[in-house]
């Protein structure tokens, strides 16, 4: 007959077997699959191996850690990778395999090696980078053009977000007194509907992205874990094809996750991306200054220069018109020294000629001729001009100038000279 | 006085042509005193305008600063 055991005395043997086969301590790679706390501070996970390009899961186990050491665990995981344990996470683990008899086979986690899962998460970013870059999508947000004045700002964010809470401040109370306006797309910042959430509120956004200068992601304010949520690759993706500049602001010291490297430009947190809208809005301000102070000194110069035109068309024409006026003050005054001068000429040449002409008058005056000595002989009342005319005894007047002389002609003799003339 | 509208080129010309019939001495004696009359006329008047127009751009160029 075969030895009949009790369940109770089977399950030691089972027991007793795995402590012998199994005393140690493994480190063992895993994944989560589920991980939850319970009120005693306890924390229950079940942990697998599923290959990444497998559909199916190749192994599965029960994992504890209990509570004291949890608590110091999760502190020390948390600081390091700034995640926390969650599904999905693949973890380095130092393990003992227990078995219960009422409980079944679990493994204690009694440690743990964040740089494994650090490593992990870097890895697998590493895979999007690639991927990303192959694409050739990976720089296109960061190639838009930046608008000067980023006035209507799409935010994504939690409502309920410190971070939000931070921003919206930042915002409204700038000290220059620039009016920003933004509208909130509600979105989950973490957790597993992060991704789905942060997609859907990109593309409302996009489908009105007309109304919008800027997109700005961003939480935390306080909580500086689980970025990784971030480094996924259809957000990254989303972002790199969105129509306008994405900024980021999901409060991350140490490192950038994938849609930060992605995005327009990260920012540290939420108040360093308000900082960063707000500065560009004072550089826009002071390059139109710099434009305004331009124009003003070039318009300035250009009145100067007109001035100075205006002022020397002044001078010319003031020049120009006092020369015209003592040249034309001249040739009047001239007129009248030349119509003075002229006349008198005029008459003075009048009165000579007549005075000319009255000397020849007195000269042929016969009363001034008789009175020289010439005399006027007639016969008969008629005046004697030849000898011819005259013969012996005729009796002959004789004019002089005081009176008459009658006379007999004796004899008359004819002048040789005369003949010549004849 | 003329009703006409005085012209200062006009009656520059006009005493221009004046002096030149008396220096040439091309002018009727009977019509002497008649056109020295009218050529002293005209300068007077000319030098009236002359006046006149530069007390008015004074004026101009004074309003102009």
């Amino acid at each position: 007959m075969t030895e009949r055991l009790t369940l109770t005395e089977l399950q030691l043997i089972i027991k007793d077997s795995l402590y012998m086969a199994l005393p140690d301590f493994y480190w063992v790679i895993a994944e989560i699959s589920e991980i939850k706390a319970n009120t005693s501070g306890h924390c229950y996970l079940e942990l697998i191996d599923k290959p990444a390009d497998e559909k199916h899961v190749r192994a599965r186990i029960k994992a504890v850690i209990w509570n004291n050491r949890y608590r110091f665990l999760k502190a020390l995981f948390e600081s390091s990778t700034g995640e926390s344990l969650r599904e999905g996470m693949k973890i380095l683990v130092k393990t003992k395999v227990e078995y219960h008899e009422l409980y079944g086979l679990s493994l204690v986690i009694s440690d743990i090696d964040p740089a494994f899962t650090i490593g992990e998460m870097a890895l697998k970013r590493q895979m999007v980078i690639r991927k990303l870059e192959e694409e050739g999508v990976f720089s296109m947000n960061r190639e838009l053009e930046f608008p000067m004045v980023p006035r209507r700002i799409a935010v994504i964010s939690s409502g309920k977000a410190a971070g939000y809470g931070d921003f919206m401040n930042h915002l409204t109370g700038n000290s220059f007194g620039y009016i920003f306006y933004t509208a909130l797309f509600e979105t989950a910042m973490q957790g597993t509907e992060t991704e789905e959430s942060v997609i859907s509120s990109l593309n409302r956004i996009a489908d009105h992205a007309d109304l919008f200068d800027v997109v700005v992601i961003i939480r935390g304010g306080g909580s500086q874990t689980d970025l990784s949520w971030f480094d996924n690759y259809n957000i990254a993706y989303h972002v790199t094809q969105f129509p306008i500049p994405v900024l980021t602001g999901i409060g991350h010291e140490k490192d950038l996750s994938v849609t930060d490297m992605v995005a327009f430009k990260p920012l540290k947190t939420p108040t360093a991306t308000a900082d960063y809208l707000i500065e560009c809005f004072a550089n826009a301000e002071s390059r139109l200054n710099e434009i305004s102070t331009g124009i003003m000194e070039n318009t300035r110069q250009i009145l100067e220069e007109w001035s100075r035109m205006v002022e020397s068309f002044l001078s010319n024409l003031n020049l120009a018109t006092r020369l015209m006026s003592d040249s034309n003050r001249k040739t009047v005054e001239r007129f009248r020294s030349d119509l003075v001068s002229f006349t008198y000429n005029f008459l003075k040449r009048i009165k000579n000629i007549c005075g000319v002409h009255e000397n020849t008058l007195a000269i042929l005056n016969p009363e001034n001729v008789l009175r020289r000595g010439y005399t006027i002989t007639s016969l008969n009342g008629k005046i004697v001009k030849s000898i011819r005319q005259v013969a012996g005894d005729d009796v002959i007047n004789t004019q002089f100038s005081d009176g008459k002389v009658t006379s007999k002609v004796i004899e008359k003799t004819k002048d040789k000279r005369l003949k010549k003339q004849e | 006085m003329a009703k006409k509208e005085f012209s200062f080129n006009k009656a520059i010309v006009e005493i221009e042509d004046i002096l030149r019939d008396i220096e040439s001495g091309e002018m009727d004696v009977d019509k002497l005193a008649l056109n020295v009359k009218r050529a002293s006329e005209l300068i007077k008047q000319c030098q009236k305008k002359l006046r006149t127009t530069e007390e008015e751009i004074s004026g101009i160029f004074k309003d102009l600063g």
